[in-house]
């Protein structure tokens, strides 16, 4: 059995009256903490017009991150990639992987917002087709010269990245999914599938199994790293997280129902607009460092995941409660679950 | 001219094919510092796609990156090749950029020519005009506006409001890059300050000047209060020394620029780079003793008004300890001759 590995995901996302460069200095400072407690990588996502949220984008962010955090992964999670050029992400992320000495793990999904399909000048319906090309181009234009291919919106004439990441034959491919179809894609094109943060566990379980069922159907084997996202809270005890996550966390869920996040999760568990309690049960980890031990011991046994990236910040959650919780989660939550497996 | 003569650092970092990036990246790590501990001004990258059969960086996470490194510089991208971009992703990175260095952005941009370029990014040489002015349009509204909407040829902004907006107001300076005549109407019309054209003898350029006033007169705008240009350096003991050091990297790096393509949006009359190394030198790079540079500047500062200067001391293939000394050199010998004389 593999050893848990903890991430932390930086959402980053702030109220639109939030000075934003301090708002970035602290993202920066939790980056660097996250490094010197031996957090294995830091997640950025990625939103564009994220409205009534402020945000900084992902590929700025994780660059400028690479020096204060030397140590850490830098998790790309996700890249909504149907909006982009492969040509200019396999360049743009090619750098990254160069400048951290091989530490980039490229996160991909689809997207669901109508206001960034447009923007980047396609539709919700021509998302499947091409998230896929954009995939192909990106691995053949990372580990081949001369690449020619014809896509449905760009066209690749004999073209070689002016930079080929240094890790080999590419970084970790890492498919964000939540419904059953997107899960058996992420078996086909991708290389682990990454657990979606908003369903419930039982879901999730029943989920793994759809995914498994597809690898053999690749002809693909279980991949050695199984991610899952998550919200994350540690207090002395479960009443102090609540009291203290469990505003902010409500606010976090209330606009992405709002955004229609739910519409592209899986039937029977695919509200977002539920009460707290019911939101958080059997779904979010939060709790005394015992009980949020026992939370990620069963979501492993339940469901295989070996790598949890947990989100420790909503809008509006204050600083020190993110940075207490994370030293918690280090210093107790780590050495617990190593030890209860 | 009284305003103070700022120096910036263009940072193409291209290397050959095979080079190891890691190692390329350290060296302009080193290079950064050193501009800072200068008082360089600006940090200079470009961008480029498919760029073989060279090596670079990407632009903005190199910027996002290098800019921990050299933090009194502003950070210029010279230039966005902004037809091949939707304007919400570049507004959006920028502003990001913009926010994280504490204002430094100044946001260069132009039109591009190589055809892999288009390509791939799924547009046309015969589109990149009309998407260059409706792109600029769309990232000035993005930094400016909440709820945009705006149709373009390429993207529909529906109710668009940046996840974030930039720290400097209302914009961060936008220096335009052009070459041809038009083009240089076209940046006086739509950008704070022509950034003017790297590769051109300073006859032309000075031609180009009066042409840049004359439009700057029909759209009432006054002349900026920054000049800038991008050249080559390299300062050695003598011109001749300086020349023939620099001129196996030089030669070799204007041999890709016309594979490239570039000398065909460039004027007629001063369209071929094709030349001999020896041609290509006249009145085009900066190569010689600190005193001959400085010369050099003086004059272009008083026939053309240049007052940023953004400096490429690095080709592909040049040793890392030539670059050191020929900024060094500069920093302690060229500038304050520069600063006596104008």
């Amino acid at each position: 059995m593999t050893a848990i590995q903890f991430g932390l995901m930086l959402r980053g996302q702030f109220p639109q009256e939030d000075d934003m460069t301090q708002r970035f200095n602290e993202l920066m400072l939790q980056g660097k903490l996250a490094d010197s407690l031996g957090f294995s990588c830091v997640t950025k996502g990625s939103h564009y017009a994220g409205y009534p949220l402020q945000d900084v984008q992902q590929i700025p962010f994780l660059a400028a991150l690479a020096r204060e955090a030397p140590n850490v992964r830098l998790n790309a999670g996700i890249v909504l990639l149907s909006l982009h050029k492969p040509l200019d992400i396999a360049e743009q992320l090619a750098s990254i992987d160069v400048i951290s000495g091989g530490r980039l793990i490229f996160g991909i999904a689809l997207g669901y917002r109508e206001v960034e399909f447009k923007a980047f000048g396609t539709t919700q319906k021509e998302r499947v087709p091409r998230f896929e090309e954009n995939l192909i181009a990106i691995r053949r234009l990372w580990t081949e010269n001369n690449v020619n291919m014809k896509g449905s919106h760009f066209e690749l004439e004999d073209a070689s990245v002016s930079l080929k990441p240094v890790q080999k034959p590419n970084p970790p491919i890492w498919v964000g999914a939540n419904a059953d179809p997107a899960i058996r894609r992420a078996a086909r094109i991708g290389d682990c599938w990454y657990m979606n943060p908003h369903n419930r566990i039982d879901t999730i379980a029943r989920q793994v199994d759809v995914y498994k069922a597809a690898l053999d159907e690749y002809n693909k084997p279980m991949p050695e790293e199984f991610p899952i996202r998550r919200e994350v809270f540690v207090a002395k005890t479960k009443e102090e997280a609540l009291r203290i996550c469990g505003e902010s966390l409500a606010i976090k869920y209330k606009v992405y129902h709002e955004w229609g996040q739910d519409k592209a999760m899986p039937e029977g568990d695919d509200d977002l607009g539920l009460e707290f309690d019911e939101l958080a049960r059997d779904r979010f980890l939060i709790g005394s460092p015992d009980e949020v031990t026992e939370q990620v011991v069963d979501l492993h046994k339940r469901t295989g995941a070996n790598h949890i990236i947990a989100s420790m910040q909503w809008p509006g959650t204050p600083l020190t409660a993110t940075t207490d919780s994370m030293q918690m989660l280090a210093e107790e939550v780590f050495p617990k679950v190593a030890q209860a497996l | 001219m009284a305003r103070k003569m700022q120096y910036g650092i263009g940072m193409r970092t291209q290397y050959a094919a095979g080079f190891d990036m890691q190692k390329g990246f350290a060296e302009h790590v080193e290079q950064a510092r050193l501009a800072e501990k200068f008082g360089f001004d600006s940090l200079m990258k470009n961008s480029h796609f498919a760029g073989y059969p060279l090596q670079e960086f990407q632009q903005l996470p190199f910027l996002s990156r290098i800019m921990t490194e050299a933090p009194s510089l502003r950070l210029l991208t010279g230039i966005v090749l902004l037809s091949l971009q939707k304007p919400l992703d570049l507004a959006e990175q920028l502003a990001s950029i913009d926010v994280m260095s504490g204002g430094r952005l100044i946001f260069g941009c132009g039109l591009g020519y190589r055809e892999v370029e288009f390509r791939g990014f799924g547009t046309t040489q015969k589109e990149r005009v009309p998407r260059f002015i409706e792109n600029l349009e769309a990232v000035k509204r993005l930094w400016t506006e909440d709820h945009v909407s705006m149709k373009g040829s390429h993207f529909e902004l529906m109710d668009a409001t940046l996840s974030m907006k930039p720290l400097q107001k209302p914009t961060p300076p936008i220096w335009m890059g052009a070459n041809a005549d038009v083009a240089i109407e076209r940046a006086a019309e739509l950008a704070d300050v022509w950034f003017m054209n790297p590769h051109q003898r300073m006859e032309t350029i000075e031609r180009q000047v009066e042409v840049y006033k004359r439009a700057l007169d029909r759209f009432n705008k006054p002349f900026p209060d920054e000049i800038p240009i991008a050249r080559e350096i390299f300062v050695a003991n003598s011109r001749e020394e300086a020349i023939n050091t620099a001129k196996p990297f030089l030669e070799e790096k204007y041999k890709i620029y016309h594979q490239w393509g570039q000398d065909k949006v460039m004027p007629k009359g001063d369209d071929n780079l094709a030349l001999d190394y020896d041609e290509l030198l006249e009145d085009r790079f900066l190569l010689g003793s600190p005193e001959e540079i400085a010369e050099q500047i003086i004059a272009q500062n008083r026939q053309c008004g240049i007052n940023h200067l953004v400096l490429q001391f690095h080709w592909v293939g040049i040793p890392q300890e030539l670059v050191l000394e020929s900024m060094t050199r500069f920093a302690e010998e060229v500038r304050p001759l520069v600063e006596q004389g104008l």
